[in-house]
């Protein structure tokens, strides 16, 4: 599979580097080149500094080509965008991205964006963990 | 103190009464003319004008009652039912409208978040209005 | 009618004051209380501290009842996920962004934003608008006679514009065959034919009097 991650924090580095390691065509995006350190010293795959809300560096990162394409920056609306742009301009077959804000996870999601919230799922599942003891 | 024109911010608590008393008994003095306001905050969710009936019916037994308690008085005051979005803002324009030369608010004493609070429109007022400010606080029960 | 704008930037702030002072309802927001405070102690209560594109904030500042939406911070992001949530969580009618890199202006166009507007694609317009292409283009040569066809756009504000084509002192050896005329189908122009802006003529000229021509149609 040809993946484009936006976002090289500690989940966007983690999965890049998973998937690679599973043998995946990876390229991670990110505006800052200092995050690249996150990626383990073995990383086959593709690094590129650009921001991923601008359709030209997309573009340059093969959104086109991908399989799928994942938005996990800080910002939520960044990710948003990004991920309409991939899904909506570029075609990519799937698009995932992460919303912190739960309300404007289920906006996205209803406009038809795969989206997850940190937020709600790391509050249910401490939830399960603290009645399940 | 010389005064000419007293307005008094009522806003439906107990404090109100002792309130419209006091602005009679300075008022008197001078034979000054007494203006009792209630502003109705109204929610951006509606238009400025919206008829908001309970709101309305709360602000007039309210005025009603101040023009009463300044009737056993001997005194006449004039009242008015305001609509803003924010009570603070209200508070001053209308003084500064009416050239007023105190204003009179008061407050019950109230604990937000196990915290000593005024909430917003009495630091505005006190902060913005050109004229005096009287801030008569109820005691802790 | 209500009116909703998304940051107190320059652009809110001077958009905020003049529909204000055509008579609408008019409520910014921003994420800076210092902003506020300033738009408040200028202009009354119409600011609300808070994200735009935050669902809560959307609520309190009642965007269900705005008829206009207008999104003007200067994050591209930003301005597209505020337009969105209130056209599609709070079906506001009309939601216009404002576009910082004009390549966004299309993108936004086809994720739902009513009214997407780059300053910098306005101002490229406006300076092709202002310098007018040439109106008289070549389009054949034929070298032994000394005759061309060319074709001729009649520009706004061009003196011939209103006027019928025998009142034009047209070149004896120039033949005005073509008139295109908005998408119709082309016809044949006659003495009565009167000409307006934007029509585009072919002509049969010689080349000497190729200049009288395009005096004639294409001076203002």
């Amino acid at each position: 599979m040809n993946v484009v991650i936006m976002g090289c924090g500690r989940v966007g580095a983690q999965l890049a580097s998973l998937l690679d390691a599973e043998g995946h065509k990876v390229t991670v995006l990110d505006i800052d080149s200092h995050s690249f350190r996150r990626l383990p010293g073995n990383f086959g795959g593709t690094a590129l500094v650009g921001d991923g809300t601008d359709e030209e560096v997309l573009r340059r990162a093969g959104v086109g080509e991908a399989d799928a394409f994942v938005a996990v920056t800080q910002g939520d609306n960044r990710n948003v965008m990004a991920a309409q742009i991939a899904k909506h301009i570029f075609n990519v077959p799937r698009v995932v991205c992460r919303i912190y804000d739960p309300l404007r996870k289920e906006i996205y999601e209803a406009l038809g964006i795969e989206a997850f919230s940190p937020t709600t799922i790391f509050a249910q599942l401490l939830k399960d963990v603290l009645l399940t003891t | 103190m010389r005064l000419n024109r007293i307005l008094v911010a009522v806003g439906g608590t107990s404090a109100d009464e002792e309130a419209v008393k006091l602005a009679c008994n300075l008022a008197k003095r001078s034979k000054a003319e007494v203006y009792v306001v209630y502003i109705i905050e109204v929610k951006r969710s509606l238009p400025l004008d919206a008829v908001i009936e309970p709101e309305v019916e709360k602000a007039e037994k309210v005025l009603t009652q101040a023009e009463d308690i300044a009737a056993d008085r001997d005194y006449e005051v004039e009242t008015d039912l305001i609509q803003a979005r924010e009570a603070g803002p209200a508070i001053v324009d209308e003084a500064m409208e009416r050239d007023v030369d105190l204003i009179l608010m008061s407050i019950t004493y109230k604990k937000r978040f196990g915290v000593f609070s005024l909430g917003r429109a009495i630091p505005y007022v006190l902060e913005e209005a050109p004229c005096r400010v009287l801030l008569l606080r109820e005691p802790v029960h | 009618m209500y009116i909703i704008i998304v940051g107190g930037g320059s652009v809110g702030y001077y958009l905020c004051k003049a529909l204000l002072r055509e008579g609408h309802e008019v409520l910014v927001l921003d994420k800076d209380a210092k902003k506020c405070e300033a738009f408040e102690d200028e202009l009354g209560s119409v600011c609300v501290r808070g994200d735009g594109c935050e669902v809560s904030t959307l609520t309190e500042a009642g965007t269900s009842r705005a008829e206009v939406f207008i999104a003007a911070t200067n994050e591209d992001e930003d301005n597209l996920v505020a337009c969105q949530v209130a056209k599609y969580k709070f079906g506001v009618p009309r939601t216009i962004a404002r576009v910082n890199d004009p390549k966004n202006e299309e993108i936004f166009r086809k994720l739902g934003v009513d009214c997407p507007i780059s300053v910098t694609n306005l101002i490229l317009e406006h300076i092709e608008e202002k310098i007018p292409t040439h109106p008289l283009i070549r389009l054949l040569s034929m070298g032994e006679e000394k005759m061309e066809v060319v074709e001729v756009k009649i520009l706004e504000g061009a003196t011939c514009v209103g006027k019928s084509i025998k009142e034009l002192s047209l070149p004896s050896d120039s033949i005005l065959t073509l008139l295109i005329r908005n998408g119709e189908k082309p016809l044949v122009p006659t003495g009565d034919t009167v000409l307006r802006a934007n029509d585009r003529i072919i002509a049969l000229t010689t080349t000497e009097s190729e200049e009288a021509l395009r005096q004639e149609l294409a001076s203002s």
